[in-house]
């Protein structure tokens, strides 16, 4: 019984010792209605994190969007956020364009994440979120 | 007792390697967030370029001018104001590379002159090139509006905590009329504390 316990304690050293950070995903998706996504393999910031809204707009033919995040637990969260540009097909656009941004939100506060499309054959984003 | 002992080395190897098989050379996410110093560095350059780009984008009047037509624009130097030794060309290059390909602006390389001069007097002087097909001299086009800046910066000290001010200013003037069309600011602050093992 003893050894058992032994083992079950170095598997979990084992898989600890390598963690990866997780990472959250949040999907918002440009089009006749728009619809939101909260997609995560990340326990602590998709309880955390939560869209609470949305809104895409046109600048001349580039599409700019604002999703408002907030802080719904009661610690201070430091995360990092990027915006993913998906076309019509859904295939990435300017990749590797937009840097991971550090973000740090206080209990129970937004954050307005604002970005404007690279270019014109952008209709709809993802904002990914990891700590 | 013996086999325990055996057990217990085994598994304090196995945990002592579980993690050593990382190779000495490793590619990362070059868009990953860095905060090796306070110093400027990747984040700070990819966060400005993408922030005064969205900027703008974003502004009405902009939209207004690049709805019908792509203005040609030249990139005059970003004057580094901080203490710091910064490549500010790299900042200028990529503002202009996201400026170039959203499609609303044209750009002229005033860098590229002296190589373009040469590639002229050898398609119109050395006689290999086909006349008619050579580029000819005075059908450039000439910039209508003009990108500039500075970067400054506010640096603290007290005891081990440092704290970075950086704000990047991005302008964009009409050359004919010389007015400033747009004008835009980006802001970073930075802070940090000496480890206790540092030296």
């Amino acid at each position: 019984m003893r050894l058992r316990q032994f083992y079950f304690l170095l598997f979990v050293l084992l898989l600890s010792a390598c963690a990866v950070n997780e990472t959250a995903r949040v999907d918002a998706i440009d089009g006749e209605k728009e619809k939101e996504i909260l997609e995560s393999d990340s326990g602590f910031l998709a309880a955390s994190l939560k869209i609470i809204d949305t809104k895409t707009t046109k600048a001349g033919d580039l599409l700019r969007i604002q999703a408002t995040l907030k802080n719904a637990s009661r610690q201070t969260i430091s995360f990092q956020y990027k915006v993913k540009w998906l076309d019509q097909d859904g295939f990435a656009v300017a990749l590797g364009g937009r840097p991971w941004t550090p973000a740090v939100i206080t209990p129970q506060e937004q954050l307005n994440v604002q970005a404007v499309a690279p270019n014109a054959s952008v209709t709809s984003f993802t904002i990914q979120v990891q700590d | 007792m013996g086999n325990m002992k055996w057990l217990v080395a085994v598994s304090a190897s196995l945990l002592l390697s579980a993690c050593a098989s990382d190779p000495k050379v490793s590619y990362g996410d070059a868009t990953a967030v860095e905060t090796v110093t306070t110093d400027f560095g990747s984040t700070d350059l990819q966060v400005i370029a993408s922030a005064l780009v969205d900027d703008l984008l974003a502004f009405p009047p902009v939209q207004e001018m690049t709805a019908g037509e792509r203005p040609v624009v030249v990139v005059d130097r970003i004057v580094n104001k901080t203490t710091e030794h910064i490549d500010t060309e790299s900042v200028t290059d990529t503002i202009t590379t996201k400026l170039l390909k959203s499609g609303k602006f044209r750009f002229v390389d005033m860098k590229a002159v002296e190589a373009l001069k040469k590639q002229m007097n050898f398609q119109l002087g050395s006689g290999l090139v086909d006349p008619a097909k050579a580029a000819s001299f005075g059908k450039q086009t000439g910039a209508e509006l003009m990108l500039y800046g500075n970067l400054a910066s506010i640096v603290k000290r007290a005891n081990d905590t440092k704290d970075v001010y950086y704000k990047f200013t991005l302008k964009l003037i009409n050359l004919e009329s010389g007015l400033l069309e747009w004008q835009g600011e980006k802001e970073i602050r930075k802070s940090g504390e000496k480890s206790f093992f540092s030296f």
